[in-house]
């Protein structure tokens, strides 16, 4: 049952996003101070708590949307035959984001 | 008498490209169909007009159209209903045309067979050839009997928007037909039908749009028999579903003496 | 389908909405609308993480390229497109929450034999969606009254 079980990934990965960008749009627009100043950011990212929110937005966002957009893509009547290459090109467009985006907060960190 | 003006789709796979729009207006009368309105057109207009029908009571599915942009059963839709005098009548979307209004529900059929629309028995002998009936409570019975009025009209293949762009997509019919099977306490064939929805063209491409119970002529509420069968995958695929029994064969009827005599009408020569 | 010579099926028309089926809905209500915002909305927030993180990338080049950034970013229009991600994500978190409660077959009911005139489980339920509507109102002007003041 692959399917199945990637859309449960889906629903778990989304109620995780409901409370994971709610804590991050509360501290990055809704709190007082200057949020994106250089020192607020920085602040945050040398923070061992930010950094897990931060790779767990990644994982969860990403799986999400990537998730999301297969299958729009498959509502195109992709053939089935076609399918594993959708899973595999979408697989390394995530993984490759994750990479970029995971560099840059451990960087920062 | 009030006119109506009866905008038809017309489309001859010999002579047309595209399909196109013929006007007719035509005299309305009291407790009028827009079936009515299109047999008045075939008798009267012109007799070239193609569309199927049969019962025009709302049981056969024959006659499913689209009626001023909403799918419905023709015979099962008043004219003073739709609260204007100007119809637009096409073929069903989704499926292909073969002629005016007439649609091919082949890819219906295929895909409502592919999820083994049937009973899958413990004792598939018993099934073929019953040697009692089965024992149902009436709980067991509103499981799954709104579902099994399904009359394969196809106007919830035709509303729904996951099919519009995906032919491959199983649709909400086969999929509420899965379910009505899987919910049958007399089958056990779940998970081979699991086994057909869970494909990439599967059920997981139903997003609830809800246009599917929307559009269906009988309350079936195929949107609610495919949330449930979801309910029941999930619950599958976790390990959490709960195994039911079969339903059992029934006693036959204990035999006993009738209260007055029953004439013997054999015929002895 | 099976069985039919190829020149018998080409003679159909293919009759499919396509995309603009996604859109057009006809004649339908409320759920089948925000199906399309759903839809909608889910690819934008994924268009704008991918702005948001090469935004972010600024940082590696130090505090001079991101202060750049952030100085670029702040005129009214990106601001106006700010809320517009958060209002997307409110209501693509408040409806997807509706949808994975309805998907497990929560709050939609259990099936009932049919009785004319029909009324399916989601307008039966549909106090549910309108209540869903009212919150993501409620917190929609939330924000709006927090970045205005």
């Amino acid at each position: 049952m692959k399917e199945t079980r990637l859309k449960i990934l889906q629903y778990i990965t989304g109620i995780g996003l409901f409370f994971f960008i709610g804590a991050h749009l509360f501290a990055s627009y809704l709190s007082s101070g200057e949020p994106t100043s250089w020192e607020s950011v920085s602040e945050r990212a040398a923070s061992s708590g930010w950094l897990t929110l931060y790779l767990f937005l990644l994982i969860f966002g990403l799986y999400h949307g990537l998730h999301g957009l297969r299958t729009i893509i498959l509502e195109l009547s992709i053939p089935n035959s076609a399918v594993k290459v959708l899973d595999w090109a979408l697989l390394a467009i995530g993984v490759a984001i994750f990479g970029y985006a995971a560099y840059i907060v451990i960087n920062a960190f | 008498m009030q006119e109506l003006t009866f905008r038809v789709q017309r489309y001859n796979p010999g002579e047309n490209k595209e399909p196109y729009l013929q006007e007719f207006t035509i005299p309305s009368s009291q407790g009028m169909t827009v079936l009515d309105g299109l047999i008045y057109i075939k008798e009267n207009v012109d007799n070239t007009l193609s569309f199927r029908s049969s019962c025009r009571m709302g049981i056969c599915g024959s006659c499913g159209m689209l009626i001023n942009n909403f799918p419905m059963l023709a015979c099962h839709s008043p004219v003073e209903e739709l609260k204007t005098d100007r119809i637009e009548v096409r073929s069903l979307p989704n499926f292909p045309v073969i002629r005016d209004l007439v649609p091919s529900l082949d890819p219906l059929f295929a895909k409502h067979k592919s999820i083994k629309p049937y009973i899958i028995g413990p004792d598939m002998k018993e099934v073929e050839a019953p040697t009692s009936e089965y024992s149902q409570s009436r709980e067991e019975l509103e499981a799954y009997v709104q579902f099994a009025y399904c009359v394969k009209c196809g106007l919830c293949m035709a509303a729904c928007p996951s099919v519009a762009t995906d032919s491959l997509f199983l649709g909400p019919q086969p999929l509420g037909q899965a379910y009505r099977y899987c919910a049958d306490r007399r089958d056990i064939g779940a998970k081979e039908r699991f086994h057909v929805a869970d494909s990439p063209h599967g059920i997981w491409l139903c997003h609830l749009a809800g246009a599917c119970s929307e559009a269906c002529p009988k309350g079936v509420d195929p949107a609610l028999a495919i949330q449930l069968l979801k309910r029941a995958m999930v619950s599958d695929s976790l390990r959490l579903r709960k195994k039911k029994k079969p339903a059992s064969l029934a006693q036959p009827p204990a035999t006993s003496k009738p209260k007055i005599d029953v004439p013997e009408f054999t015929v002895t020569q | 389908m099976a069985g039919k010579p190829a020149s018998e099926e080409n003679r159909h028309l293919p009759n499919s909405l396509g995309i603009r089926g996604w859109v057009w809905a006809g004649r339908y209500t409320l759920e089948r609308y925000l199906f399309t915002l759903h839809r909608l909305t889910g690819l934008g927030l994924l268009a704008y993480i991918t702005l948001h993180l090469i935004a972010n990338g600024t940082r590696l080049g130090g505090e001079d390229a991101w202060t750049n950034t952030m100085e670029f970013l702040s005129n009214p229009g990106f601001r106006v497109g700010e809320y517009l991600v958060v209002a997307a994500f409110i209501f693509h978190a408040l409806n997807g929450g509706r949808l994975i409660l309805q998907h497990l077959g929560f709050t939609l009911g259990k099936p009932k034999p049919p009785v004319y005139p029909y009324v399916d489980s989601m307008r039966r339920r549909r106090p549910i969606t309108l209540a869903m509507l009212a919150v993501m109102a409620a917190l929609l002007l939330y924000v709006l009254i927090e970045i205005v003041t």
